[in-house]
């Protein structure tokens, strides 16, 4: 599999209070890569770096067919960026704006400007510090579509927006990548959006990043299970259990009794794990993708050996 | 490129411009307003020469604050957006800020042209007293000095990040701190008469301000 975006042991460190762990990301060339993470967990500094606005203090960066931040004026005219606070001159009109950016591109594609300044409904002559978020946010959507890059990163853009703009936004992103089979990185703490739109998602804490995997996988692989009579020691499970507790879900010690475990990796047939341990398994419940995000972040949180 | 961000360069600074030019135009005319009559003594001729002498500190000023001011509009919008969108244009730092300051240059051409051609209007409707002469040309190439060098040491120090501002600030600190020691062990250091005499004086980079600005002379 090609990578768009690949990380080896990316380190970066701000101040004395955050740093990005050893983090290996792979984004995979055409996918829409959901970048899952709290606030403050170090997605836009990821992002950021991949961009070369930041410069790593360890570890490697690969971007479409160059490295950062060494080929960056070359990658960037390839790469659409969405940042997570507008940052366009206030004074250009949308119309500016748009011949600004054109000069810049040689891929900037005119007749797709356009048809989002229908699309999206704006006024051309309108200037730029005097349009809604809404308006804003899809300005800055167009601008980066209109380039026509092989990689979009999109750093929280529908943050704080209303469900139609929203919507908007999503369905013109969706219309790009089947268009011109681009990659997108999408940054995001709306977790039921990226379960819509992503088909890959990785998730950051702290620095670190939790787990890669596509969506499927994950929406899929983690399950709370309704377990009775396990003994307190497992020894090695087919599944990683990422929380383990008595199932009144009071926080309580774990007991012979009924329990409750949030597991990963998990698939139908390692049912059977659970007789050979003298262990029964009562039920498998799905969880959707912001109860998966909960419990995988509640799991790498917790002290070493509680679960 | 140049083009775009000649655009937005214009779009920021063409009140300055226009303000600056206006003044620029107007300065040598009204400094040799009334004052340059062909029946004049030679008393009244050195007396004509004082006021072009006065009216002349005037240049360096504007110069000045024209570097200032185009240098401070250059970089406030990219200041305001943190810089994100300038880095994340396809080209090279060093080639964004080459082009921003080529741009800035360019729109300083207003004024100085203002200047120049004020400056020609009033020494042609002049009628000089015999043993004075119009040096207009001279002028203009003098103020276009100033303004570009008042603009590339502003351009600099604006272009800097708060560590760069941080330094600076620094340095002078250093000095003025190194200066009262030495005044309070009656060090013969003056330190701050030093700086200024490296600086204004020939090869000095703030030279071109100093001296006699002077539209009429002998």
């Amino acid at each position: 599999m090609s990578h768009a975006i690949e990380t080896e042991s990316l380190e970066y460190r701000a101040g004395k209070q955050f740093a990005l762990q050893r983090l290996n990301i792979h984004v995979p060339a055409g996918s829409i890569y959901g970048f899952l993470g709290p606030n403050g967990s170090g997605k836009t500094t990821t992002i950021r770096l991949l961009l070369a606005l930041l410069r790593p203090q360890g570890g490697r960066i690969r971007v479409l067919d160059g490295e950062m931040p060494d080929d960056a004026p070359r990658l960037l005219a390839r790469i659409g960026f969405v940042p997570e606070q507008p940052h366009l001159d206030v004074t250009f009109t949308v119309r500016e704006m748009l011949q600004f950016q054109a000069a810049f591109y040689r891929t900037w594609d005119a007749r797709r400007a356009e048809d989002l300044l229908r699309q999206f409904q704006l006024d051309d002559h309108q200037l730029i510090g005097r349009l809604s978020k809404g308006q804003k946010a899809k300005v800055l959507i167009l601008l980066a579509l209109a380039q026509r890059g092989d990689l979009l990163v999109l750093d929280e853009p529908t943050d704080g927006l209303d469900p139609v703009v929203r919507r908007d936004i999503l369905f013109a992103l969706l219309e790009y990548v089947s268009q011109y089979k681009a990659t997108i990185l999408i940054s995001s703490h709306l977790v039921h959006e990226l379960e819509r739109i992503c088909d890959w998602v990785g998730v950051l804490d702290d620095g670190r990043l939790l787990t890669e995997t596509p969506m499927a996988t994950l929406k899929n692989g983690i399950k709370r299970l309704r377990v009775r009579d396990a003994p307190a020691s497992i020894g090695t499970a087919p599944f990683v259990v990422l929380a383990r507790h008595a199932a009144n879900g009071g926080g309580g010690a774990v007991t012979t009794a009924g329990e409750t475990w949030v597991v990963r990796d998990w698939a139908p047939e390692m049912a059977s794990y659970f007789d050979g341990i003298g262990a029964s398994l009562d039920d498998v419940i799905d969880l959707d993708l912001e109860d998966s995000f909960v419990e995988l972040l509640r799991a790498s949180r917790a002290p070493a050996g509680r679960s | 490129m140049f083009r775009a961000i000649l655009y937005s360069q214009w779009k920021w600074s063409r009140l300055i411009v226009a303000v600056g030019t206006i003044a620029g135009f107007a300065l040598p005319l009204v400094s040799l307003q009334g004052a340059a009559r062909a029946d004049r003594s030679p008393l009244e001729a050195e007396a004509l020469l004082h006021a072009v002498q006065a009216w002349g500190v005037l240049y360096p000023l504007l110069a000045a604050a024209l570097g200032l001011l185009v240098a401070i509009v250059t970089w406030a919008p990219d200041h305001r957006g943190r810089h994100i969108h300038a880095l994340t244009l396809p080209l090279a730092r060093w080639r964004y800020v080459l082009l921003r300051f080529a741009t800035g240059a360019t729109v300083l051409a207003g004024p100085i042209l203002g200047v120049t051609i004020g400056a020609l209007i009033a020494v042609a409707a002049a009628t000089l007293p015999p043993g004075l002469h119009g040096y207009p040309l001279a002028l203009a190439v003098r103020f276009a000095l100033a303004a570009l060098v008042a603009y590339a040491l502003f351009f600099a120090v604006s272009a800097g990040t708060a560590r760069t501002a941080g330094i600076i600030l620094g340095v002078i600190g250093a000095i003025v701190v190194v200066q009262v020691f030495a005044s309070v062990a009656n060090l013969e250091l003056n330190l701050a008469d030093h700086l200024q005499m490296v600086l204004t004086n020939w090869p000095g980079p703030l030279a071109v301000f100093t001296g006699r600005w002077m539209l009429i002379d002998v």
